[in-house]
């Protein structure tokens, strides 16, 4: 029998693309658990691991909630993290932005200290979805989530944010760039859950940006650069570039960084560096709104944007 | 089939509580459970939002969350926006008779409560901040204008204290 | 006594006008904002089951087995059905041409993926989708046809096998000598077009819900219908019953724009309902169902076409080849499409002759249906552009071109090549004005001045006829009978005089209960808001049609001054049998009965409806004690197609000219509109504020059309496009606001001189834009010929180009 995994592999959205059930609109059964505390819920995911069975943690629930409509998703246990107190803090701690990983997205774009202090997350949190998402997205969903087209991972590479992971053994700090494994995959363990995600605060003079190019307004990317850099006795430095939506995770454009490294800040220059990044990229995904080689062109063209407007706020 | 599970709620200020499947999406507890039929479902894959909602102020797609995540919430439906008593619209449903913002009126419901959500932020929202609300809500009869102008009809009027 | 009815506003005879032409409010508004609607999932009967459909994953393939059993032993579950109950109980679905139709639930053999193959009827609609799971099937795989090529190729395998091919109609229209001017031309303008698969997606998808009655043998539907009495004729014969015996209830709908009623999910429910001992059945089509398998999909075209054209840019021939593909059979009346151009073929142009050479194919893709337009916005698209590619070879401004081709007003009536009689027009006029607004000198000399910074700015400007008021003569080559299209209502004042006016369509969008409404309050004197407007289920309703094919405006005002006339006539014979006098000396005027020679002695319109109702005595023999009256309207002096397809079909002819300027970004293929203009002619305008909404809503599916939608099928015929994260419904930022202005030539054929306009844009919107990317791309020597033009496409035209 074919699979819809086959027939809908070419869908922009990459979470309908893992199914083999049928057409259907309501999520097949499963328990529900709402935990009181952190130490709760861990203990919770690490019984149903140690029996085998399906528990799923619950956030927001917007990325999820389709995955559970279409039966992709088919957990025998969910678990609501909203009766644990205390996860939705958005805080300055000694120059690092640290978002409680239920905070919704609503409120890291409405958080003045994350506008002010990292705008770069900032522009990132308003592009996801359209305002009812982002009132219930929770912030840290996103990033356990691991979806390719998000914008989130992409950032989190860039300004080499750390997620905080709190599982049996404690708690721990996994980098950015050993966080995202691939589609739909983090390295989190299965008893593990992310409790935070921070990052610095974007020190003065940073030049930023991120763009990304969807069919329509809203929608998920088909490709998406963020970046950082800083212009220093006339030249580029620190220059760090991600794309997205175009590999199964989010990934740094070194290739991008390194030609612009020293580099004096003009349009020539930035083709180069936006030119070698999607030249350097891995075969990019293919769906029916953007085959590969269109899709690494993308990369090309918002990478070249970024620069100038990045390099037009640098100071 | 699981275990149904006891969640208590308000729903247009008025205190309901039932038992529900933990599966049973918000927006199949309104329709069906409590017989709010106001509430529209379209796409019940987060993309249409004609089934939004107001959980705690915020808009929301009832059916991208689970009946049992809304225990001890209160919710808004478009069945709250009236006046109980006397049945006048609210401001903004009037704007949206006036100024044409609607033909089958199937996706109404979800644009009144996103105005509603975005009205009570911000009384007099740009063009582009209106566009920017309501771009999470599809309507296929309209075309959007007379949507736009029953918005901004809507935010004069209740600058006005109407 | 003859029914005249009025052909202008200003003839109503009973008063001045107060609501007709007036922006009213609509009477259909205060229910829709506070939610308390009955749309049909609003609806629950006690003892309600609710169904779920197992749908086929492949294209084609031979159903070998299917094992219910676990399904049926899934707690909650009252009854499953599969093709072997619909092969006992029914029959497969009735198309035009006959024989192209299959069983609700697959027979034997699937032919595209989403047709139902087993459904459940359970306690709710997630136990229901829980025994989907349950059911086994066996398949045996058929080789998929993906396109129509495939299809015709020698060997193909035959999807219907009581045909021994694929091809459902291949069949050319010659009109006037299309070889001679062609070969006389001075210039012949040809190319290739595809127009790939869009549809409808109203916000609210089919719904119903079915209760057969096994004592009566009688089947009840409430649900979503755009087109009741149609649907119920074709219940019937599918279900084999009575027709008699089949009773629609349509419920207010969530939008339509074209083939609103889900015949195969009203059969499965009432076929679940009588096997569940008739308990009623809910089957509500959710949205994945309605992208596959929901008669979503319509226009999948491959065209040649070429233009015929003398040296100053005088078109004199079109042909145009095309092969359509219909999809897996013809139950969801795809074909008509095809048809449908005959209506305005040659549009507003002054055309000689023309060819259509029209083949008609099955696929293993799903049945295509109707949309907004029902086949003309293609057509158009194709003769748009062709028109526009000459004006380029011809180095004449698109606009110039246009206007020395147009009909002249004095050519009205005009009877086309193709046969239909066009009602009138005055094409410059409303071309002058469009490009007054527009500034379009303007706006091609900052073209010019962009163009030379390297911006790809491009300028649309199309012309189009909207055939209104259809009739199905229009459908004859199709295989569709008939002529006259009936709209019926009923007139009943109360003992306190109130007025009802029953209709037998529901609400849909359009507004028509508010247009009822205005017509009768203007003809009676009433308050407008006093009319009260409402449906009644198909079996005590005047025989009626419903909204199709930009009928129902024309189509209600002429029943409702019909109507009115009637019982106008039956009220003066009342009053003067009362008044001793003859009926010609009683005259209605603002709401009262009076006497002509002494306009102050007379009667309300009130007395008049107590006394016929509880004063028998008083009423002159003969007469009933009913002050209601019915009328059915139907369009005038209607033809019999001769042997190339040539009738009077649709009634009446509006027109409009749109203009589009946009910018392509070179890099990302992204199209942006920057300015949208538009002009149109559609008579009297009887609502200017349902026009209105007509008209943006079909701009916006105009757009979507053109720029963003599509259904995507794999070369092995499976749906790409299952969700609306791939179907792209234009939200808020990607529709223009357009700038409108309008001509008024009242159609002398009309009830008050209004002529169709409901799919209006849709015809042009498409058009203009893909004329104005191509004018963007010129300068390059690139163009698109395929919609839509999405960022890929043009990506690569212009990646391809370098």
């Amino acid at each position: 029998m074919k699979s819809q995994l086959e027939f809908r592999a070419n869908s922009a959205h990459l979470l309908l693309t893992l199914t083999d059930s049928e057409f259907t609109m309501k999520p097949a059964p499963f328990d529900y658990l709402t935990p009181q505390t952190l130490g709760e819920a861990v203990a919770l995911l690490e019984r149903f691991d140690n029996e085998g069975e399906d528990a799923k943690i619950i956030a927001g629930g917007q990325s999820l909630m389709p995955m559970l409509a279409m039966r992709i998703a088919r957990p025998k246990v969910l678990i609501d993290l909203r009766r644990i107190a205390g996860l939705d803090y958005i805080r300055e701690e000694a120059g690092v932005i640290a978002i409680g990983a239920m905070a919704s997205k609503r409120s890291a774009e409405e958080s003045d200290l994350i506008r002010n202090s990292q705008p770069l997350f900032h522009a990132a949190t308003s592009l996801v979805g359209h305002r009812q998402i982002r009132n219930r997205g929770s912030v840290g969903g996103s990033f356990a989530h691991s979806d390719p087209a998000s914008e989130y991972p992409a950032v989190a590479l860039v300004l080499d944010m750390q997620m905080k992971a709190v599982g049996p053994g404690g708690e721990r700090l996994i980098p950015a760039d050993e966080f995202f494994v691939t589609y739909m995959t983090t390295s989190l363990e299965a008893s593990e859950i992310l409790t935070e995600v921070r990052m610095p605060v974007l020190p003065a003079g940073t030049g930023w940006a991120i763009q990304e190019f969807a069919r329509r307004n809203g929608d998920l990317a088909l490709a998406g650069v963020a970046l950082s850099l800083r212009i220093e006795g006339g030249v580029c430095r620190q220059v760090r570039m991600a794309a997205f939506g175009v590999n199964p995770t989010a990934v740094r454009l070194p290739a991008g960084e390194a030609a612009l490294e020293g580099q004096a800040p003009d349009a020539a220059a930035f083709a180069r560096a936006a030119a070698a990044a999607a030249a350097a990229l891995e075969e990019p995904m293919s769906c029916i709104h953007a085959p590969g080689e269109y899709r690494r062109h993308l990369v090309k063209t918002l990478a070249e944007r970024c620069l100038v407007e990045a390099a037009g706020r640098a100071r | 089939m699981t275990t149904k599970q006891r969640i208590n709620l308000h729903v247009n200020g008025k205190a309901y509580e039932r038992d529900v499947e933990p599966r049973l999406t918000l927006a199949d507890f309104l329709r069906h459970e409590l017989h709010l039929g106001g509430t529209h479902v379209g796409c019940e894959h987060g993309i249409c939002g004609v089934c939004t909602v107001l959980i705690d102020g915020r808009s929301a797609r009832s059916c991208l969350t689970l009946a049992v995540q809304v225990d001890g919430a209160q919710v808004t439906t478009v069945e709250g926006l009236r006046n109980r008593q006397t049945g006048q619209l609210h401001p903004i449903q009037q704007a949206f008779v006036d100024a044409h913002g609607l033909q089958c009126g199937f996706c109404t419901p979800g644009f009144l409560m996103t105005t509603l959500e975005l009205l009570g932020e911000n009384p007099d929202p740009s063009t582009e901040e209106i566009k920017e609300a309501l771009g999470g809500n599809l309507c296929r009869c309209t075309g959007y204008e007379s949507i736009l102008a029953s918005v901004r009809l809507a935010a004069e009027r209740m600058r006005a204290g109407g | 006594m003859a029914i005249e009815i009025p052909k202008l506003p200003e003839h109503m005879h009973s008063g001045a006008t107060r609501f007709i032409g007036r922006d009213v409010k609509r009477v259909e508004d205060p229910a829709l904002v506070s939610g308390t609607v009955e749309f049909i999932d609003n609806l629950d009967i006690p003892g309600m089951l609710h169904c779920a459909i197992l749908r086929s994953p492949h294209p084609h393939a031979r159903v070998l087995k299917v094992d219910t059993s676990a399904a049926e032993a899934l707690e909650g579950v009252a009854a499953v059905l599969t093709g072997e109950d619909a092969r006992r109980w029914s029959n497969p679905a009735y198309t035009a041409p006959e024989g192209w139709g299959a069983y609700c639930v697959a027979v034997d053999k699937v032919r595209f993926v989403g047709e139902p193959v087993a459904a459940v009827a359970a306690e709710n609609r997630y136990i229901a989708e829980d025994a989907l799971e349950l059911i086994r099937v066996e398949y045996e795989l058929l080789p998929p046809l993906a396109t129509p090529q495939a299809a015709m190729a020698p060997g193909a395998p035959v999807l219907f096998e009581a045909h021994d091919s694929n091809v459902v109609q291949s069949r050319v229209y010659n009109w006037g000598e299309v070889d001679r001017l062609f070969a006389e031309a001075d210039h012949v303008v040809s190319n290739s077009f595809r127009w790939n698969r869009v549809g409808a997606n109203p916000t609210e998808t089919f719904g119903c819900i079915c209760q057969w009655d096994l004592a009566e043998n009688s089947l009840t539907v409430h649900g979503a219908y755009q087109t009741p009495r149609f649907w119920v004729a074709a219940r019937a014969m599918a279900l084999n019953l009575p027709s008699n015996k089949v009773r629609i209830v349509s419920h207010p709908m969530g939008g339509s724009f074209g083939g609103k009623g889900g015949p195969r999910g009203t059969d499965i429910s009432a076929l679940l309902s009588r096997k569940s001992e008739g308990r009623p059945v809910k089957y509500i089509e959710d949205r994945m169902e309605y992208l596959i398998a929901g008669f979503s999909q319509s226009w999948d075209r491959h065209y040649e076409a070429s233009l015929a054209v003398k040296a100053d840019g005088t078109v004199t021939g079109f042909k145009v080849r095309l092969i359509d593909d219909q999809g897996a059979g013809t139950e969801g009346w795809g074909t008509i499409s095809v048809a449908k151009p005959l209506a305005a073929f040659t549009g507003p142009y002054r055309i000689e002759a023309a060819r259509y050479d029209t083949v008609l194919v099955a696929t293993n893709r799903a049945p295509s249906g109707a949309y907004r337009g029902y086949g003309p916005p293609p057509h158009f698209l194709v003769l748009e552009s062709l028109m526009d590619m000459t004006a380029r070879k011809l180095a004449i401004d698109p606009a110039e071109l246009r206007r020395r081709n147009y009909l002249r007003p004095e050519q009205f009536p005009y009877t086309t090549p193709a046969g239909n009689e066009y009602d009138s027009g005055n094409y410059e006029a409303v071309l002058d004005k469009l490009l007054a607004m527009a500034d379009y000198r303007g706006l091609r000399e900052e073209q010019s001045r962009a163009r030379a910074a390297g911006r790809l700015i491009g300028i649309g400007v199309a012309s189009t006829v909207e055939p209104g008021v259809f009739d199905w003569n229009a459908y004859a080559t199709v295989g569709v009978p008939g002529i006259g299209v009936p709209e019926g209502v009923k007139l009943a004042f109360d003992v306190f005089g109130n007025l009802t006016v029953v209709v037998g369509f529901t609400l849909q969008g359009q507004g028509q209960y508010t247009v009822a409404a205005q017509i009768a309050a203007d003809y009676w004197g009433m308050d407008f808001n006093a009319v009260k407007v409402t449906t009644a289920a198909t079996d005590v309703t005047p025989p009626h049609f419903g909204p199709g094919g930009s009928r129902l405006g024309v189509a209600i005002a002429g029943a409702v001054l019909g109507a009115s006339q009637k019982l106008e006539d039956l009220f003066c014979c009342v009053v003067a049998h009362v008044m001793q006098t003859q009926p010609d000396q009683v005259e209605l005027m603002d709401g009262r009965l009076r006497l002509k020679q002494n306009p102050a002695v007379g009667m309300s319109v009130a007395e008049v409806a107590g006394l016929m109702l509880s004063r028998a005595d008083l009423l002159p023999p003969g007469v009933e004690p009913c002050p209601e009256a019915t009328y059915v309207w139907t369009a005038p002096n209607r033809t019999m197609p001769d042997e190339e397809g040539r009738c009077r079909s649709y009634l009446t002819a509006a027109n409009a000219t749109h203009l589009v300027m946009l910018e392509i970004d070179r890099e990302t293929g992204r199209t942006d509109i920057l300015k949208y203009f538009i002009v149109d002619d559609c008579g009297t305008r009887l609502n200017p504020g349902n026009l209105e909404g007509q008209l943006q809503g079909a701009l916006a599916q105009g757009v979507g059309a053109a720029l963003y939608e599509e259904y995507v099928y794999s070369d092995d015929a499976q749906p790409l496009v299952t969700t609306y994260v791939d179907y792209l419904i234009p939200t808020i930022h990607e529709i223009p606001m357009a700038k409108k202005d309008f001509v008024v030539t009242p159609s002398p054929f009309t009830p008050l001189g209004a002529k169709g306009c409901g799919e209006g844009a849709m015809h042009t919107t498409p058009a203009v834009i893909h004329c104005a990317v191509n004018d963007a791309l010129a300068p390059l020597g690139l163009e698109i010929r395929e919609t839509p033009a999405s960022p890929r496409r043009l990506w690569q035209l212009l990646h391809q180009a370098k």
